[in-house]
C-alpha cells in the first residue's frame, strides 16, 4: 500500500467526515495521526461504521481485514505464530502502515492488539489505494 | 406478505410493527427457514444471501392492535458483515413481508449494519430505531436495583463510548453517583470521571457495567472479589471466570408483561434468539413501543440517543406493562439475592 505524502484535501474531507459521524465526534477532533482507540474511542462496532461510511462515500469496497490479508502475504505465511507476529510478520505491517511509528511494532505484538496501532491515516491512506486501483481497473 | 392467522396465535390483526433478525449461525439459519418451510434453508444448500431469502419469523405483541411480524434475513454474522450494503438491501425486502407498519425495530447486527440503521431510515417511510434507548432504558433501571441493593455510590462504565454507555454514563452522574468510564472522550459531561481503560476504571468498583455492543474487553481477574457485573455485551465484557463471589447479570432482560402473545413460532424464537420463553431483550420492544406511542420519530437511531428519549421511552414502555428485570441466562435473578450478609 504507498503511503500519499501530499494530503489530498477532497480525499481527507470525505474521511474525516466518515470518522466523525461513525464516532459521534467533530470534523475537528479527526486528525491524521489521531488512534482510533486510544485517541478517539472507536470500539469494535465502529469500525464497521467506519468502513461502511467510507464505501459509500468513495464508492470503494474495503474487504474485512484487508491489512491483516495483505500483511500475511507480504509475510509468506508466516506471519504470526500463536497470535504473536512473527518479524516478519512485523516487518510486513510496517511495510504497510508507514504512518505508525515504528517503535510501536514490537516484539510480542499479539494480532488482537494490531488495531490498536491504527490511526486515522491508516485508513486515509488505504482508501487512497483502493481509488488508485480501481482507477487503474478502469483504465486497464 | 403476512396477512395471514400464523399458527397458534389467537385473534391475530396485522403487524403494526416490525422487528428485523438475522441468523446467528448456519444451523439457525436453517431453522429461520422452518416456519415458512424454506427447504434451501433447512437443508443448507441455500446460503441466505439471496434476495428472495427473507422471510417471515414470528408475531408477537400485545393484542389489540399492537402485535409485530419479526422478519428474517438468514445470512449468518459473517455474511451480513462481509457486504454491509447487502445486508441493508436485504432488510428493505425484510421489511416489506410485514406490510406496511408504523415501526421497524432491528436486532443484533441488523442494528449495526449500514450506520446503525441510519442507511436503512433512509429508504423507508416508517421510522426505524435500532433498539439503543430500549436497552439502555432497562439497563438503567437494573443497575440502579443493583446499586439500591448493595448502597453502592460507585460505578465503572466499560464501553462507555457506545451511545448506551453514554447515556447510562450521564444518567447515572445526574442521579448523583460517582461514574468512572474507561475513556476520556465519555467523560465530557456530567460528575464523570474519565480513566485509561477498562482495568483502570473497575478499580475498587463493586459495580460494573458492560455497555460495549460487543465485549471481551475485562480480564476476569481485574473484577473484584464481591462485584456485581451488569452486563448487556455480546459476548460477556468480562473474559474468563472471575472470583466465584463476583455476580454476572444479562443487563437488558424485560419481564413478559401480561398478555403478551407469540403463537407457537414466537415461543420458538425467543428460546432460540437466547431470550428463554419468559423474557424478552429490550430491543425487541422499541418498535413496538415506537407504534403504540405513535411517535414519528425513532428513539435510537446511528449514534444518537439521548436522556430524554431514554425517558420517554421508558414511561411508554412501563405504561404498556413492560418492566426490566435483573436476569441470569433464562431465569429472573431476585434483587434480594444481592444483598450483603451481615
Amino acid at each position: 500500500m504507498s503511503y500519499h505524502t501530499q494530503l489530498d484535501a477532497a480525499v481527507w474531507a470525505k474521511v474525516q467526515d466518515a470518522f466523525a459521524a461513525a464516532l459521534g465526534l467533530e470534523e475537528d477532533e479527526v486528525e491524521l495521526d489521531s488512534k482510533l482507540i486510544e485517541d478517539l474511542g472507536a470500539e469494535s462496532l465502529d469500525f464497521l461504521d467506519i468502513v461502511y461510511r467510507l464505501e459509500r462515500a468513495f464508492d470503494i469496497k474495503i474487504p474485512r481485514g484487508g491489512i491483516e490479508s495483505s500483511a500475511q502475504e507480504e509475510a509468506g505465511g508466516t506471519y504470526e505464530v500463536d497470535g504473536i507476529l512473527t518479524d516478519e510478520g512485523l516487518s510486513a505491517l510496517k511495510q504497510l502502515m508507514p504512518e505508525v511509528p515504528t517503535e510501536e511494532f514490537v516484539d510480542g505484538l499479539r494480532v488482537t492488539e494490531v488495531p490498536e496501532l491504527f490511526r486515522v491515516a491508516t485508513f486515509y491512506n488505504l482508501v487512497c489505494h483502493l481509488m488508485a486501483q480501481a482507477s487503474q481497473e478502469d483504465a486497464g | 406478505m403476512l396477512d395471514k392467522q400464523p399458527a397458534g396465535l389467537v385473534g391475530y390483526s396485522p403487524p403494526t410493527f416490525c422487528f428485523v433478525v438475522h441468523a446467528l449461525s448456519r444451523l439457525h439459519r436453517g431453522i429461520m427457514g422452518v416456519p415458512s418451510m424454506r427447504m434451501g434453508l433447512i437443508g443448507q444448500w441455500r446460503d441466505g444471501t439471496a434476495m428472495d431469502d427473507v422471510l417471515p419469523v414470528c408475531h408477537v405483541g400485545l393484542g389489540g392492535g399492537i402485535m409485530g411480524a419479526v422478519v428474517g434475513v438468514p445470512m449468518t454474522p459473517t455474511d451480513l458483515l462481509s457486504d454491509q450494503q447487502r445486508a441493508v438491501d436485504h432488510m428493505v425486502e425484510a421489511v416489506a413481508l410485514a406490510g406496511p407498519v408504523s415501526a421497524v425495530g432491528l436486532g443484533s447486527l441488523c442494528a449495526v449494519v449500514g450506520g446503525r440503521g441510519e442507511a436503512l431510515a433512509s429508504r423507508l417511510n416508517v421510522p426505524v430505531t435500532n433498539g439503543g434507548a430500549a436497552t439502555a432504558w432497562a439497563l438503567l433501571a437494573n443497575v440502579r436495583t443493583v446499586l439500591a441493593q448493595r448502597g453502592e455510590r460507585r460505578v465503572a462504565i466499560i464501553g462507555s463510548r457506545s451511545p448506551i454507555g453514554l447515556a447510562v454514563a450521564q444518567a447515572l452522574a445526574e442521579d448523583g453517583i460517582h461514574v468512572r468510564v474507561d475513556h476520556r472522550r465519555a467523560a465530557k459531561a456530567g460528575d464523570v470521571e474519565a480513566c485509561s481503560g477498562p482495568l483502570e476504571a473497575v478499580e475498587g468498583c463493586q459495580v460494573i457495567v458492560g455497555c460495549g455492543p460487543t465485549g471481551g474487553v475485562l480480564p476476569a481477574d481485574a473484577v473484584s472479589p464481591g462485584a456485581v457485573v451488569v452486563d448487556v455485551a455480546i459476548p460477556s465484557t468480562v473474559v474468563g471466570r472471575p472470583h466465584g463471589s463476583v455476580v454476572q447479570l444479562a443487563g437488558e432482560a424485560v419481564a413478559l408483561p401480561p398478555g403478551w402473545r407469540r403463537g407457537f413460532w414466537g415461543w420458538l424464537y425467543h428460546v432460540l434468539s437466547g431470550y428463554g420463553p419468559s423474557q424478552v431483550f429490550a430491543c425487541l420492544i422499541e418498535p413496538l413501543v415506537l407504534a403504540a406511542s405513535g411517535r414519528d420519530r425513532p428513539y435510537s437511531l446511528g449514534r444518537a440517543l439521548t436522556a430524554a428519549d431514554v425517558t420517554e421511552f421508558g414511561q411508554q414502555a412501563e405504561a404498556l406493562g413492560f418492566k426490566p428485570r435483573l436476569a441470569q441466562g433464562w431465569t429472573a435473578f431476585p434483587p434480594e439475592r444481592l444483598l450483603l450478609d451481615g
